[in-house]
């Protein structure tokens, strides 16, 4: 107890140079505490952006059709059926589900035309299940059965139309046969998916399939769970029962569709580990430096307590505490000014679309704003590390200190 | 004299009958014909495309080698794109360009682009099936084209066959059988492109239409020419012609 009282002391004595040692250390902490607040952030965006505004929960599609899904092919869809339907709605969680036919076209606005993705949807049921509609930031959305359409700002923009204003849609049918529909905007999106605010249109399901000669067929049927985490789970249940329906059904949960974006996390991950380690090991020459300062200022002190008959185990006992406190004042600093930085990111956000001018394509579908997430283990781990690591490198120049002949040390001799 | 009128009407009702019967080709046997002349067993051809945009014109020489429907090789030999390659072969279409010295594979969407900026699409240079296995013609009646008289035939996309075009009129002409109009429609009934034959030349024997100018209707101010410099029919070109390998050199 003695000693833990004396290391303390030992901390007070030089306050600017423990302050400066730890400050070194509360920047490299609050540092990491900002980065993983925004990352997790930003992962959280993007997941909701995929879940709220492509995938849904769970997306049940033909097996084949899952393999291919990239190129939208026409084949391997699935029928609308009232038997699937009432599958789907016996799934635990279950909250509403869509269907959808995705196809691509061109879009023509009768000087120029631009390749986009074409959306067969049921405004009823598709609003139940994604947020797309809550993005109208002008007009409204279509009517079900009018040729009518709704596609994002950006691509309108870039394509000079407007609500109000016709634009035409260029594909081929089933059987290559090239068709065309004419649509009135009704609406423009402004989401915070890029991938939606420039490459997709939305029209109307009956519309789709009857210009693409495709009756009664769907790309596949979109779900929406009450809760969030379980997909997973209900998505595997909701395979079992497929399975005795038709064995050509298979159901997907969000995560599956989010690879990219779950790869990318965890890129992510490893380069917040490779800055963490590169804070700890600033921290850990700081806590060096100012263990072999102090005990270079001590030694005849130390000669002095040797003399006295304190054996080496204790005073290296004495030097850990030291960097101990001094590492575990960094880390509360660090986690102090952190959480002020956090604080103003989670009640304010970055708008990321501003920051961006808009170009945002960072291959995450991010945009709008961003908020900073509280995230408590980080906080933790940074504490215990941060003091961890202070003692563990005070231990060789404790020991270098602690070994002195006692005699040398009073007088001084350096070596 | 009574006896001799009817005579007379008869034989001449007979012959209009007869002429009718003798003459008149039914709209598949028409097409077929088209589809004769303008069918290459095997061709060599030099030609060039001249793609309007705007103000922008941008002209593209190529050097072709035509083996039926099948196969084909095409070289661009215009500076800018000097030594950029086209293969054929089936239903498949590769490209080569000098300056990635890679070989891509073009397939799905990519065949709806047009070629080279022009208002051809790959999937319109890929077309080989025969006319009227695709579509059922028939003859809407005659009319005057460019001081020709022709036939107006049109062509309905068969139940399930893989057509581009729900529905073509074509103004062929009634002499030499080459279309000196096309229109092409969707299924829509939208008007998708227009073509218009400029030059019809008859070499070795048949006529062959050796300057077009498509329009695509949905891209305003854009026009593709397309004119054949020089064809050489029935050339001897071996097989090995059409292989990767070659695309690469």
């Amino acid at each position: 107890m003695f000693l833990a009282k004396l290391a303390l002391k030992n901390l007070t004595r030089h306050k600017r140079r423990v302050l400066i040692t730890a400050s070194i250390i509360a920047l490299g902490m609050a540092m990491f505490l900002i980065y993983d607040s925004i990352q997790t952030g930003l992962n959280e965006l993007s997941f909701a952006n995929i879940i709220n505004l492509e995938t849904g929960h769970i997306q049940v599609v033909d097996k084949e059709y899952w393999e291919q899904r990239e190129k939208l092919p026409l084949k391997n869809l699935i029928a609308q059926s009232e038997n699937l339907s009432s599958v789907i709605k016996e799934i635990p969680y279950f909250k509403a589900a869509t269907p959808q036919l995705k196809f691509s076209a061109n879009l023509n606005n009768g000087i120029d035309q631009l390749p986009v993705l074409a959306c067969g949807i049921d405004s009823m049921t598709y609003s139940q299940v994604f947020t797309t509609k809550d993005y109208i930031i002008e007009g409204s959305m279509f009517n079900q059965g009018k040729q009518e359409t709704i596609l994002g700002k950006k691509l309108a923009n870039l394509m000079d139309l407007k609500v109000g204003d016709y634009l035409t849609l260029i594909f081929k049918t089933k059987t290559n046969t090239f068709n065309t529909i004419d649509l009135k905007i009704t609406g423009l999106l402004q989401t915070n998916n890029p991938k939606i605010n420039e490459n997709l249109v939305y029209l109307p399901l009956s519309l789709a399939q009857q210009s693409l000669n495709l009756e009664g067929k769907i790309t596949g049927m979109t779900i929406r769970l009450k809760e969030d985490g379980v997909a997973q789970q209900v998505s595997e249940d909701l395979n079992q029962s497929l399975a005795s329906l038709d064995n050509k059904l298979a159901a997907h949960s969000w995560r599956a569709s989010a690879g990219e974006v779950i790869a990318m996390s965890k890129a992510e991950t490893a380069e917040k580990l490779t800055i963490m380690s590169l804070i700890l090991l600033m921290a850990a020459v700081g806590i060096v430096n100012t263990i072999i300062l102090s005990s270079l200022e001590r030694t005849k002190e130390i000669g002095m307590m040797k003399a006295l008959g304190l054996k080496e185990n204790e005073i290296i006992f004495i030097f850990m505490v030291e960097a101990m406190g001094i590492g575990l004042i960094g880390a509360i600093l660090g986690s102090l000014l952190g959480s002020l930085v956090i604080l103003y990111f989670n009640l304010y956000g970055i708008n990321l679309t501003a920051l961006l001018g808009g170009v945002g394509d960072w291959g995450l579908p991010v945009m709008g704003r961003l908020y900073g997430y509280w995230n408590l283990s980080a906080f933790i781990f940074v504490i215990a590390f941060g003091v961890i690591i202070s003692l563990l490198s005070s231990i060789l120049p404790a020991r270098w200190v602690a070994r002195k002949d006692p005699i040398e040390a009073m007088y001084g001799i350096h070596n | 004299m009574s006896r001799f009128k009817i005579l007379l009407v008869t034989l001449l009702t007979s012959l209009v009958l007869l002429s009718n019967l003798a003459f008149a080709m039914t709209a598949e046997e028409i097409m077929n014909q088209v589809d004769e002349y303008h069918h290459l067993k095997s061709a060599k051809v030099e030609s060039e495309m001249i793609i309007t945009k705007g103000n922008r014109k941008l002209v593209k020489k190529m050097s072709s080698l035509i083996k039926g429907s099948k196969l084909g090789m095409t070289e661009f030999t215009n500076p800018r794109d000097r030594g950029s390659k086209f293969l054929k072969r089936g239903d498949d279409l590769w490209m080569f360009f000098p300056d990635a010295e890679d070989i891509v594979k073009i397939s799905g969407h990519m065949l709806e682009q047009g070629m080279m900026g022009s208002d051809f699409s790959y999937k319109d240079m890929m077309e080989s099936a025969k006319l009227t296995d695709l579509y059922d013609f028939k003859i809407l009646g005659e009319k005057e084209y460019q001081g020709r008289s022709c036939y107006l035939i049109e062509g309905i996309k068969k139940e399930g066959k893989d057509a581009s075009y729900y529905r073509r009129v074509d103004w062929v002409d009634k002499e030499r059988y080459v279309p000196l109009k096309e229109e092409l429609y969707a299924q829509s009934g939208r008007l998708l492109k227009i073509m218009e034959t400029k030059k019809v030349d008859k070499i070795d024997g048949r006529w062959f239409a050796t300057h077009q100018v498509i329009d695509n209707k949905l891209k305003r101010g854009t026009e593709t020419e397309y004119r054949v410099n020089s064809i050489e029919f029935d050339a001897d070109i071996p097989d090995n012609s059409f292989s990767l390998r070659n695309l690469r050199r």
